[in-house]
């Protein structure tokens, strides 16, 4: 059941491979950058992290520094859960929660029927407004923010690999002479993050972000 | 169409220090259906969001379960 509901959900995203266009309605943060870097982003896919990041990695806007000890967050987990347990309930849709700590942050990952990809939307919008919510939620109950990272349908594990492949590809374009340098789709923190290791993988060229949410957009330049 | 109420509901409530405060109704216009959420005065705050934020995420979700054409006006208690 999970390789059928993760082949539909890249549907969505599939259709032009190398656009990204900002998710509907502005529910990426808009808050201004902070120079504190966020671990669980830098730790999100075990990259090279280049030091770009720094300005694209704070999703909360917050300066928290202190990773959660583990016994915080396997209680976000468990609020996570029941929140979002209960939701699925609601709406009656099938799906497994699993629940996770990976790199310093509580991992919420909800497999199961095609209803999820309701839960996805168009490009993760609704994903990521779901993790804002549940985010929310958690910190409503423990009082500290929380950096957890919502996957449904394993839509967060093929849009990372996709824009791996694009940050690649536009690294590689630029080394090849042609355009000095290449904009790319405004992009969700989450998306910008993954460029940015990917092309950082590269020499001879750089990334950073510019413009401000929801139309902030990775900008990759070949260093002279 | 209630479970779009009670779905709606159980996002604000967690998310709020006056859960039992909260209410849904879902009415019907000429315009669509819209989901009027009722909440504490000193929540209003806190179901809005920083520019909107949380306000918007609340929207998007609803209209992932319930389709595009769903509204959700927020309402504070006194009104």
């Amino acid at each position: 059941m999970p390789e059928t509901v993760q082949e539909s959900g890249t549907d969505q995203v599939d259709a032009d491979e190398a656009t990204v266009v900002p998710t509907a309605g502005g529910e990426t943060d808009t808050v201004a950058p902070t120079q504190q870097a966020d671990p669980a982003e830098s730790d999100s896919d075990g990259d090279t992290d280049s030091d770009t990041d720094a300005e694209d990695s704070d999703e909360d806007g917050d300066g928290d520094d202190e990773r959660g000890s583990e016994d915080l967050l396997v209680r976000e987990g468990d609020i996570a859960g029941d929140y979002l347990e209960r939701l699925l309930d609601l709406v009656d849709y099938d799906g497994d929660i699993d629940l996770d700590v990976e790199a310093g942050r509580a991992v919420v990952s909800i497999d199961g029927g095609d209803d999820l990809e309701k839960l996805v939307g168009p490009r993760g919008n609704v994903l990521e407004a779901l993790q804002e919510l549940t985010r929310l939620a958690v910190q409503q109950e423990t009082g500290t923010r929380s950096r957890l990272m919502l996957d449904i349908a394993g839509w967060r594990a093929d849009r990372r690999q996709e824009l791996r492949d694009l940050g690649r590809a536009t690294a590689e374009r630029v080394l090849a002479g042609g355009d000095e340098r290449v904009r790319l789709q405004p992009m969700t923190p989450f998306e910008r993050k993954v460029v940015h290791d990917a092309v950082a993988t590269f020499d001879g060229v750089h990334s950073e972000s510019e413009g401000e949410d929801p139309r902030r957009r990775v900008v990759v330049f070949r260093q002279t | 169409m209630s479970f779009l109420a009670d779905a709606l509901e159980h996002l604000v409530r967690g998310i709020v220090d006056n859960p039992d405060d909260v209410r849904v109704e879902l009415v019907t216009t000429r315009r669509g259906r819209t989901l009027e959420l009722h909440v504490n005065p000193d929540d209003l705050g806190k179901v809005i969001g920083r520019g909107g934020r949380t306000a918007t995420s609340l929207r998007t979700v609803m209209a992932g379960i319930g389709g595009r054409g769903i509204r959700v006006d927020v309402v504070d208690t006194d009104q």
